[in-house]
């Protein structure tokens, strides 16, 4: 291929083309999903491959899928050893199979184009159930995958265009909720909007322009990276995160260390000194934790590089089998997606020294809830993820706040709050507040992410409550002087006046109607000397309430009188 | 005879377009005047009554319509220049502006901050009261804590107030109450209550749109008072009309209320207007890009309609209100040179707008804009800028120029000019990206018609990037927008909640509902004088799947509806559903549910007809007008070429680049890549040297 079969607008008009194209996908999903996780928390990722099932592009609204699915594109691939016909329609979670978590479900289509498979389109989006002993999925009591859901390896629900009824109806049987069902309807039209837009794509410009120009884009994208690594200084980093609590044995703790090496163009993740895998719930897929690495890196480069085959081609990432972070089978592992923030804990930590003015201070830990029960006014099951509790503030870097309420580094601000409305619309509950926190931000010159605090009231009896996440125990942790974020606590009072705080990983049954359930979300870590915070900022912040006159005289060293001279 | 004009305030100019049943179209510019836009806009009435050999006092009568566009509204937005806003809402919620959802629109960028709300914190008072899901009452509203906060509110000085309740699309009683003690307390205050602005769930949605009608509200309110009333002192007796973001024209009452849809009201009539002379060469697709004195608008028309959307965000604050879908970025002929900390040259968004203006105005501008630039580069006439009304220095352009940029960056001025010419061109450029290629829609494929003063200077070198063939420059260039204005239609847009499955379908209240629309939509038209002959009434219909969450908006027939045809309309939803998500559930037979009937009253107005020229030959000859020395942008070399004026061009009249078209108003720069024709319609046709056939229709007269 010679530099000059590639034209240089082309190349762009594909680059956004791709992107277009998974971006429509995404709102399609959005926009005819069923469940709230889907259609208002967006916990789902759309990608194109090409036809060996190399990235051309994803929409990332959960970052931490998105790198969970071309490996499995490549599985697929492998697996049914080439044998695809236009009309395929394909099912995917299996979590030994490079499959990240169970309620993760992907579909994926082959695309032809002049009789031959040229590119992919896929969905992966968070089910509302996926079988196994709890509804929801998040079972903290479970030691093996079958405890926690039905298993999909790569299964035909199409064959050339026919349906397979009988394949549909044993995976649905293993299922709960029927909008489950409807949901991956959705995705599956949402393939077809990518694979139709994708068609349209290669009638006009030709296989051979398309072929040509897209390993152009791998290799421009490619260089990209390398040149963002290649700014990071050569040498060994390390750092830790830590997980508390394994959802079997109380005060438990582990450790996730990561060994870095930067070497000019390349970078090295090693997990190999991370410690073994736990009895319970609490582990992660490599797939998942691989996830991880990469978009925490990827919030120290450039935020422009494309994302596709190229990106992740100077990255190599090493986890070995057996460590919490790559359990291996039969492990339970619907957990491995909350193993993020400790990892990328530790990679901050790592990279501290060698790139002060890339990394972040600590981000606020994932703690979240989700209910299940009966609304009898709607006389329907309803299951909720409390998506809007669970965000808390982002860690501070150097010359910038930390975001507020942005939630948990693995969606980075992607996983949006529940429409207050919609959330009272689609579960029996009452919402009673949902406000910025005051103090929870971690402070310094650059303040941590504002926290929050949310209340709410169980309307519907004998309601089912899972618990999962971190953050109770320690802190976002602060940088170069700056302070630490603060905990996240969930408590329930229950009408009779009786409080109940959950573990962070807990199962509780039979709460009442008119229980109320009371959450904050810490703020994250701050960054620098807080005496050094810009004092009209503090005087507005003072005014508004995010940060107290207390706090503003003591930890920030600002005298109300002294802005009164300025 | 009717006479009917068409107004643009721009951040810059005031473009006026004069259309009467017996003279050709006429042109007219005024410096805006922004601390008081209806100044400048009063100003050109005059200037046209002169032109005229008339008065104001006696042309303001015969003036049958006046239809205007405004940015009052949106430049309170981006600069966040609006009213000192206070907003009520339920306790609890009143961070929920803010946060916006916990949204990141960057997930990989840790140096992207929030927005500022357009109410702080402080100004945000949640009060007790409180409605559930079906808007039956938990908790009574507690108007004790609607006074607290209005008390604030007057201590601050608040000057309007938003008041959005959870659930008041079900039930707007607290809200009512609470917006008459709003109403009866603080009678000054710029009032808006969701339920009435978007009786529609989804709270955020709801709450941002409320804030953002009362933010701008003071400002528009005095604005059309204020010209309301010096319109009325001229002796105007005709109709005003105010262009809104969805494409459409109201009267100026409505207008006030719903400040929020005039957000868009400037460039919303640039696709309208576009689309007219993209026709004119076959066709239905075009983009459209205007380039005034502050900012660059860049539109996409397909299949013969401005591409829209329901919701939207302006400088990201969310609004669930139909408009045109526009890409608007800071560059302009007043956008400011400067060189940034790392050494880079950069242009805008900061302008100098009309006031300073930029240095060669000679108005006290300091600092070099996008204009001084133009002129050192030999593409404007210092004695020819607006017909030679403002004189142009050069000298203080190129001493600025040379201070500003030039020294610091160690080149020549001519350099240093080139350089701000192409670093502005390139950000206009990644607008129109924007808008296609971000689309999926490839540049290439579209003319793109040329509008503002500015614009055709630049459009060449715009065009050169992105490889697009065909520009089109219509002689009205410079005033696209108000001609757009003049083709616009009045549009009133209507909607009601009927939240039922189609299977089950009452059809008695639906038709009510929307007989209600349309007496409504009548009414607005009387008021306007539209003859029934002239109504179209377009029914559409949000509706979904059970248990969906959301809605696929879809027309439907309104005989459809009378007639009672459940069947006849799910088979148009299955379809619409399947096209634009990729399935329909029609086998499994899953139930259809409406949600929201909406209902758009539209009345056809009058459009200007554009005669068509005759054939005049090749030669552009008897329209030269002299030379001039340029600097040729591709090149970077200096190079005398032709002048020609754009008042006597001809249809058929061919010229080569390099070269320079004068009108009063604007000037195009055809550069050495492209060639120009001159058009039946008298517009310019510029195209890619060797791309003859892109021009036939005007060519084929040749033969």
């Amino acid at each position: 291929m010679s530099k000059s079969d590639i034209d240089p607008i082309l190349l762009s008009v594909f680059a956004r083309a791709f992107k277009s194209i998974t971006d429509e996908m995404s709102m399609s999903v959005e926009q005819t999903a069923r469940s709230p996780i889907l259609c208002e928390a967006k916990d789902f990722v759309t990608g194109l491959y090409d036809g060996e099932g190399r990235m051309l592009e994803q929409t990332e609204n959960l970052p931490i899928l998105a790198f969970s699915l071309a490996p499995v594109c490549k599985y697929i691939i492998e697996y049914f050893e080439g044998d695809f016909k236009p009309g395929d329609v394909i099912f995917h979670n299996d979590v030994f199979s490079m499959g990240n978590q169970n309620n993760d479900v992907a579909v994926f289509r082959p695309i032809f184009f002049e009789d031959k498979l040229v590119a992919w389109t896929a969905v992966k989006g968070h089910q509302a159930d996926i079988g196994g002993a709890v509804a929801g999925g998040y079972n903290p009591n479970a030691v093996e995958v079958w405890q926690e859901g039905i298993r999909i390896p790569p299964v035909k629900v199409y064959d050339g265009g026919t349906f397979r009824k009988d394949v549909w109806d044993l995976i649905f049987a293993n299922i709960r909720f029927d909008i489950v069902q409807e949901d991956m309807r959705s995705q599956m039209g949402a393939t077809n909007v990518g694979a139709r837009r994708m068609v349209a794509l290669l009638e006009k410009h030709g296989l051979d322009v398309f072929e040509r120009h897209k390993l152009a884009l791998f290799d421009a994208t490619q260089k990209m990276m390398e040149a963002e690594i290649g700014s990071i200084p050569n040498g060994n980093y390390s750092g830790e995160g830590y997980v508390y609590y394994d959802g079997k044995n109380k005060g438990s703790k582990y450790t996730i260390r990561v060994d870095i090496e930067v070497k000019d163009k390349a970078i090295t993740f090693d997990y190999s000194k991370t410690d073994a895998r736990t009895n319970g719930f609490v582990n992660g897929t490599y797939t998942s934790s691989a996830s991880a690495t990469a978009l925490t890196l990827l919030q120290m480069v450039n935020p422009d590089i494309p994302h596709n085959e190229g990106m992740l081609a100077p990255l190599e990432i090493i986890i070995p089998e057996g460590t919490i972070l790559n359990a291996g089978y039969p492990a339970a592992t619907t957990f491995g997606n909350h193993l993020c923030p400790p990892n990328a804990d530790a990679i901050q930590r790592a990279l501290a020294p060698a790139i002060p003015d890339r990394v972040t201070a600590g981000w606020n830990n994932l703690l979240s809830s989700l209910t299940t029960g009966f609304d009898e006014e709607k006389d329907d099951d309803y299951v909720d993820i409390f998506f809007m509790g669970m965000k808390g503030g982002a860690g501070a870097m150097n010359g910038t706040d930390g975001y507020d309420h942005i939630g948990m580094i693995d969606a980075s601000g992607g996983v949006l709050d529940q429409d207050y409305e919609m959330f009272e619309q689609q579960s029996p509950h009452r919402l009673i507040k949902h406000e910025y926190l005051t103090d929870s931000a971690g402070a310094g010159q650059w303040r941590g992410g504002i926290g929050i605090e949310t209340v709410y009231e169980f309307g519907s009896d004998n309601t089912q409550l899972v618990t999962f996440g971190d953050g109770d125990y320690e802190p976002a942790f602060g940088l170069f002087g700056g302070g630490d974020g603060t905990l996240n606590t969930i408590k329930l009072t229950t009408p009779d006046g009786n409080d109940v705080v959950p573990l962070n990983k807990d199962l509780i049954t039979g709460l009442p109607k008119g229980t109320v359930y009371f959450q904050q979300a810490g703020g994250g870590g701050g960054y620098g000397d807080p005496k050094k915070r810009d004092r009209t900022k503090l005087a507005e912040e003072v005014k508004n309430g995010i940060i107290s006159e207390d706090t503003a005289r003591e930890v920030y060293g600002y005298e109300p009188a002294s802005q009164a001279a300025e | 005879m009717t006479t009917k004009i068409g107004i643009d305030v721009g951040g810059t100019f005031t473009d006026f377009l004069v259309v009467s049943d017996d003279a050709e179209p006429q042109i007219f510019k005024t410096l805006s005047t922004p601390k008081d836009p209806s100044i400048g806009l009063i100003n050109g009435l005059t200037d046209i009554a002169k032109a005229a050999g008339s008065t104001l006092e006696a042309f303001a009568p015969t003036i049958d319509t006046i239809v205007h566009g405004t940015t009052v509204t949106t430049n309170a937005t981006l600069t966040r220049t609006g009213a000192k806003s206070g907003l009520i809402t339920t306790e609890g919620v009143r961070d929920a502006l803010e946060m916006r959802r916990g949204i990141r629109e960057e997930q990989y960028n840790n140096r992207y901050t929030n927005v500022p709300p357009l109410v702080p914190r402080y100004l945000r008072a949640g009060v007790r009261g409180r409605l559930d899901r079906k808007g039956r009452e938990i908790e009574g509203l507690e108007l004790d804590d609607v006074r607290a906060a209005i008390e604030t509110f007057k201590a601050e000085s608040v000057e309007a107030v938003a008041i959005c309740f959870m659930n008041a699309f079900a039930n707007p009683a607290h809200e009512k109450a609470a917006g008459e003690l709003v109403a009866r307390e603080m009678p000054d205050a710029y009032l808006t209550v969701s339920a009435e602005l978007l009786p529609s769930i989804r709270f955020y949605n709801r709450v941002s749109t409320t804030v953002l009608n009362s933010y701008n509200g003071p400002k528009l309110r005095a604005y059309i008072d204020a010209l309301m009333k010096r319109l009325a002192d001229t002796g105007f007796k005709g109709v005003l009309l105010i262009m809104q973001s969805n494409g459409g024209v109201v009267l100026p009452e409505t207008a006030q209320t719903t400040a929020a849809m005039t957000l868009l009201s400037g460039p919303a009539a640039g696709p309208v207007a576009g689309l007219g002379y993209a026709e004119a060469h076959g066709q239905k697709n075009c983009l459209t890009v205007d380039m005034g004195g502050t900012s660059f608008d860049a539109a996409m028309v397909l299949d013969g309609v401005p591409i829209t959307a329901n919701e939207g965000e302006i400088n990201r604050y969310r609004i669930a209100l139909p408009m045109l879908d526009i890409v608007t970025i800071g560059a302009g002929g007043g956008s400011i040179g400067w060189i940034d900390e790392g050494g880079l040259l950069r242009m805008g968004p900061q302008s100098a707008g009309a006031d300073p203006g930029p240095v060669c105005y000679g108005q006290g501008g300091e600092l070099p804009a996008c204009t001084d630039a133009d002129l050192v580069l030999g593409y404007l006439d210092p004695g020819y800028f607006a017909g030679g009304k403002l004189k142009l220095d050069v000298d203080a352009a190129r001493k600025a120029i040379e201070e500003k940029i030039a020294k610091p960056l160690g080149m020549s001025v001519e350099e240093a000019a080139l350089g701000m010419y192409r670093v502005i061109n390139t950000n206009m450029a990644q607008g129109v990206r924007e808008i296609t290629i971000k689309r999926g829609f490839d540049p290439r494929e579209f003319p793109m018609v040329v509008a503002g003063g500015a614009g055709p200077n630049h459009a060449c070198m715009i065009g050169e990037e992105l490889e697009i063939p065909l520009l089109i420059v219509p002689r009205e260039s410079s005033i696209f927008c108000a001609a757009g204005m003049l083709m616009s239609d009045l549009k009133h847009d209507f909607v009601r909640s009927y939240v039922r499955r189609i299977d089950d379908g009452d059809w008695q209240t639906l038709n009510a509902l929307i007989a209600e629309m349309r007496a409504e939509g009548d009414a607005l038209l009387d008021s306007e004088s539209i003859s029934k002959d002239r109504r179209d009434y377009i029914l559409k219909l949000d509706a979904r799947y059970a248990k969906q969450y959301h809605e696929v908006t879809h027309e439907a027939p309104i005989s459809a509806v009378e007639a009672q045809d459940g069947e006849a309309i799910k088979a148009l939803f299955h379809a619409e559903h399947n096209r634009l998500y990729g399935y329909s559930l029609e086998e499994q037979g899953t139930p259809v549910e409406i949600i929201n009937v909406r209902l758009q009253a539209v009345g056809r107005t009058d459009k200007p007809a554009y005669t068509q020229e005759s054939y005049a030959g090749a030669d552009p000859s008897p329209a030269l007008k002299g030379e001039r020395k340029i600097i040729v942008p591709e090149t970077g070399e200096a190079a005398t070429v032709p002048v020609y004026d754009g008042h006597n061009t001809k249809f058929g009249y061919r010229i080569t680049g390099p070269a320079i078209i004068e009108q009063e108003n604007t000037s195009i720069l055809v550069t050495q890549s492209y060639d120009c024709v001159c058009d039946q319609y008298g517009s310019f046709a510029v195209y890619q040297k060797g791309r003859e056939e892109l021009v036939k229709p005007s060519l084929e007269a040749v033969a």
